[in-house]
């Protein structure tokens, strides 16, 4: 059995990319399984997608614990936690990012002993964002090397149809520009070695004992706990204040972005704080004198365009 | 308004005390409001919600909130508001909690449950006399579940299982008029996008008791189909263009607070959500463009 | 102590005054709508200090109680049937909220067809929502178990709703003798309500019942609950001894009346228990050694008092007045889930499905499942499940169906246009 798993944000296709995988391994004779998995729907959030592919009918089901396929639609997703984008990694799993970083960057940062693959990204390619998904789907195609091209394209415009045909023409130039990237490395993933009930550990299960409703009710004791969680993390554009244009009117960004994300300092500057601005950039639209850009978030890391100081 | 501390946009506060690092969609418009609002009723309230998009405000063990929150159920979130006020009245009446311990129930809805499956609850907390604020965030359809219709949704407007072609084929309910016909305390439009129109109306909301509404308009990138930067534009279009009027009723009288004149057409407003692209594209509809504008012309006919 | 007669409605209605409850949210239906009446009427009178709010349907009624107890006030409710199916998604919602309250069911038949008459199929509905139950026989027992509810489900071991359920009709508008507990018995029993860690105030803000992401802590919130179930079979008997000791009536999880040199004994709840005790002294007076078997509690379940109570029994007789469709009776399949594997247990449980919509179970009945019963035990094969239905009973319905479909017939007949 081949298990592939697909992660991105809401927004990226990562659930189009595995109905497009399961659709096209199923057009070539495989049984397939495909699902999303996401928590609460929201544009930026953490999903996840399973795709599993064999000859013979498929009973397993729910996440895929031991990947042999791991395709990271969205690298910012790589640090965060809560998105599982490593669990289950071992040596014989393959590791495909889209990054414009090399795959030795990233084998270093991971300390990865599996195969790790890079699919180029453009840095500054923003259009591409929408069609991440369908990218990596046939990127995923391409390294299993048991789908025919005619198949993932039958299955992409299958899924894409919805769309509209400026989605699938568009949709299928980014796949097969993802298909052809991944050639020196087709039929690189193969299935993987079939758990065995003969080997497996004991599950470390315990009696859950009763505790008082004061702990065992869920409640939250506390203020404001949401702030512990970094939504800052869903941001793919960011947004700049240029401080010398800034006329600290400090009403207006800090009333209408809608996460309270941009303060006022001690200076009486507002600033925003990155932790938890999720780049929705309505700063940027209604910031009066246009002191605030945006800037993409990968470039914001790499300190290439730091913020003049107030 | 002339008594109110809220006379320039600086008067509004620049720190917020609702936190940060919710699960609402970026750019959420009913979030911006309801920032806004939170600031001006302060944490000495328990926010009693119908299930909605803001459900998710609060997940274990992740709470925005400086004051008290209790997740009810989609109809009933006026008759938990109804338990909540009635035990704190008794407590202290009793002398089993000191007043200063008081609290300010407000229920917070989206428009499914406002609009449809909450009706039953929140008429009769009204005909009880029930002292609540009613928050309603308005993003025309049910959000949480990818925007099916709900009773709030706009005429032609396309949503979940409906119409690319045509849109919704029902009107905007009322629920302005339904409220005010119940004669409560207090009924009010607002938007986030139009922010001392709102923080007055919050303001002179809690300076009432009894059962009041703020109904405020909420923007939705994710429902409506616009870039999230757009979201207050959008806002201010809704008003510009009188689709979104921004008024009061208190006792029988409705004020308008905010009315632009000339308005813009209307289809300054619809052009901007992919809700609406089925009215332009791939040709102008223009019979549907014609009627929706003379809706709105009729509306602002009837109000001198 | 004062002796009077009593409706089991009054008799609920004076558990809730002697628990000096706080707050009632009501509405109303047949048959408790007696109960909320009572205490409206006493709260006029300035005789009860509590607040009854009308609400508008029972879904919001239950809402509002949950909610009132979640802020920290003693509450208290009371519905029926078809009104607690309406409160259904709420009677699911609020145990997890951890706030105690008590909630009358009185209990009566459910549509379709709708019937004002009682049976089980309502209360037995929330078995499974969290909410503890306690199932009562007499008037008296009505009273006592409203104030030893409020005091089970406050206990910190605990924190749970309960719904103390009545028969209507044959208990709620029947009088029968009741001794009253004097107020201050009562109030040395159940002390002032303790909000604990469940309120609402400015000091001390609170985020309650908030949602949960991913299975692993869904599970400990769920299972926590049942825990809590679980522990208030022992704090039962520590409060039903606290009772007994304050009012001299002691109310087991499960009583039996005869049972221990019995060989068949009847196993069923509420009201008809006593009919089938009457039953037991008098087949008992012709020689059959029959007993009875009465859980009181059925949430949380009381596993052992019940093996105990039916070890070494060679037959039960279990008598469900009511009816999974599709499967049978509900006491019947818990008791066999209960017993299976157990050694000493009995060879031989018997369903019957007796007294839906109230319909009386006879004298002669009864022997007759004790015979059956025996017999099985005899042959050591359970028999097949059995409605409790006579030939006069099907020869009426009948009768009626001939109205009913009468003019159908004329005309399929060809008969004359009416």
């Amino acid at each position: 059995m081949y298990r592939i798993r697909f992660h991105g944000r809401g927004g990226q296709g990562v659930k189009t990319a595995g109905r497009v995988l399961g659709s096209a391994f199923f057009a070539d004779g495989f049984e397939a399984q495909d699902a999303p998995r996401y928590g609460a729907e929201r544009r930026g959030a953490p999903i996840f997608a399973s795709v599993r592919a064999a000859r013979a009918p498929i009973a397993e089901r729910g996440p895929i614990r031991q990947p042999d396929l791991v395709v990271v639609a969205d690298e910012s997703l790589v640090p965060v936690a809560a998105a599982g984008v490593l669990d289950g990694i071992g040596p014989h799993s393959t590791l495909l990012i889209r990054s414009a970083e090399t795959p030795d960057t990233w084998r270093e940062r991971l300390r990865a002993t599996g195969p790790l693959l890079v699919l180029a990204a453009q840095a500054g390619d923003h259009e591409a964002a929408r069609f991440l998904g369908v990218a990596c789907a046939a990127a995923a195609a391409r390294l299993v090397g048991v789908i025919s091209r005619a198949s993932l394209e039958q299955a992409l415009r299958a899924e894409v149809a919805e769309f509209g045909a400026l989605a699938v023409a568009q949709s299928l130039e980014h796949a097969m520009a993802a298909w052809e990237a991944m050639a020196p490395h087709a039929g690189a993933v193969a299935e993987g070695v079939e758990p065995r009930a003969d080997t497996l550990a004991a599950p470390a299960w315990i009696d859950l004992p009763f505790e008082p409703a004061t702990v065992s009710a869920p409640s939250v004791h506390g203020t404001a706990t949401s702030v512990q969680v970094r939504t800052g993390l869903w941001r793919t554009m960011r947004p700049v204040i240029d401080h010398e244009r800034c006329h600290r009117c400090t009403w207006i960004c800090t009333t209408f972005c809608p996460d309270a994300a941009i303060g006022v300092d001690a200076q009486g500057a507002p600033a925003i704080d990155y932790d938890h601005c999720k780049g929705c950039l309505v700063c940027v639209a209604v910031c009066p004198p246009h002191a605030i850009r945006a800037v993409p978030e990968r470039d914001a890391e790499r300190g290439a365009s730091a913020p003049a100081a107030p | 308004m002339s008594e109110s501390r809220f006379r320039r946009m600086n008067d509004l506060p620049s720190t917020h005390l609702l936190g940060a690092g919710t699960a609402m969609c970026a750019g959420c418009g009913g979030l911006q409001a309801v920032q806004e609002i939170y600031d001006v009723l302060g944490e000495k309230t328990v926010f009693v919600n119908a299930a909605g998009c803001m459900t998710l405000l609060s997940t274990y063990p992740f709470t925005p909130f400086r004051g008290s929150w209790l997740y009810t159920a989609m109809a009933c979130a006026p008759a938990g508001a109804q338990g909540v006020r009635d035990a704190l009245d008794l407590l202290i009446a009793k002398k089993r909690l000191p007043p200063e311990e008081d609290l300010d129930v407000v229920v917070l809805s989206g428009d499914g449950a406002a609009y449809g499956m909450g009706l039953s609850s929140t008429s009769a907390a009204i005909d009880r006399g029930l002292d609540f604020l009613y928050l309603c965030y308005d993003n025309e359809g049910y959000g949480n579940t990818g925007q099916q219709a709900s009773a709030a949704t706009p005429h032609a407007a396309a949503t979940a299982g409906c119409g690319a072609r045509a849109g919704h084929a029902g009107q905007k309910k009322d629920l302005f008029a339904i409220w005010a016909a119940n004669r409560p305390s207090y009924v009010a439009t607002a938007i986030g996008a139009e922010p001392l129109d709102l923080a007055r109306k919050i303001e002179k909301a809690r300076s009432l008791r009894g059962p009041r509404l703020i109904l405020v308009l909420a923007p939705c990138p994710t429902g409506w189909d616009f870039d999230p930067a757009e979201m207050v534009e959008i806002g201010r279009l809704a008003v510009a263009t009188g689709v979104w009027p921004l008024k009061e009723w208190e006792a029988g009288r409705v004020v308008h607070t905010k009315v632009r004149r000339p308005r813009l057409p209307v289809e300054e407003y619809l052009r901007r959500q992919g809700r609406f692209r089925h009215l332009f594209e791939p040709v102008r509809n223009e019979a549907a463009l014609a009627e929706i504008q003379a809706g709105v012309d009729a509306y602002w006919a009837g109000v001198s | 102590m004062s002796r009077l007669l009593l409706t089991g409605n009054a008799a609920a209605a004076w558990g809730a005054r002697l628990a000096q409850v706080d707050y009632v949210p009501a509405f109303p239906i047949t048959p408790q709508t007696e109960i909320i009446e009572t205490l409206g009427r006493w709260i006029d009178a300035g005789e009860l200090a509590a607040r009854l709010v009308l609400l508008e349907s029972e879904h919001s009624m239950v809402t509002a109680a949950a909610a009132a107890a979640a802020t920290g006030v003693r509450a208290f409710t009371a519905t029926s049937s078809q009104g607690l199916l309406y409160a259904m998604e709420m009677i699911f919602t609020v145990p997890g909220w951890r706030a105690p309250f008590v909630l009358v069911n009185v209990s009566r038949g459910l549509a379709t067809p709708i019937t004002l008459e009682p049976d089980h199929s309502d209360v037995l509905a929330a078995r499974d929502s969290g909410f503890l139950q306690l199932h009562c026989a007499t008037s008296q027992e009505v009273l006592d178990s409203v104030l030893i509810a409020h005091r089970w489900t406050e206990d910190p071991r605990v924190r749970l709703p309960a719904i103390v359920n009545l028969d209507g009709f044959h208990l709620s508008f029947t009088r029968e003798p009741v001794e009253l507990p004097d107020a201050a018995a009562a109030a040395r029993f159940l002390p002032p309500f303790d909000p604990e860690n469940v309120r609402f105030r400015a000091s001390r803000p609170v985020s309650q019942a908030v949602a949960v992401l991913g299975g692993g802590p869904y599970s400990y919130f769920r299972y926590e609950i049942h825990r809590a179930a679980e522990s208030a079979l022992a704090v039962y008997d520590e409060v039903a001894g606290a009772f007994a000791s304050a009012c001299g009536r002691l109310w087991p999880a499960v009583e039996t009346h005869r049972a221990e040199d019995a060989e068949v004994v009847f196993f069923l709840i509420g009201s008809f228990a006593t009919k089938a005790r009457d039953a037991v002294d008098r087949l008992r007076a012709a020689g059959v050694p029959v007993g009875l078997v009465r859980p009181r509690l059925l949430r949380p379940y009381p596993v052992e008092a019940i093996r105990r109570a039916l070890r070494g029994k060679r037959a039960v007789a279990v008598v469900d007045q009511n009816l999974s469709m599709g499967k049978g009776g509900v006491l019947h399949a818990e008791l066999a889930s209960a017993l299976y594997g157990e050694p000493d247990a009995p060879r031989v449980l018997a369903s019957f499905i007796g007294g839906l919509g109230g319909r009386d179970i006879a004298l002669e009945e009864f022997r007759e499942m004790a015979q059956i019963a025996a017999r099985a035990a005899a042959d050591g094969r359970s028999p097949a499940p059995r409605l409790l239905y006579t030939e006069g009973e099907l020869r009426e319905v009948r009768k009626l169906q001939g109205i009913a479909q009468a003019e159908r017939d004329d005309l399929a007949r060809g008969g004359s246009e009416p």
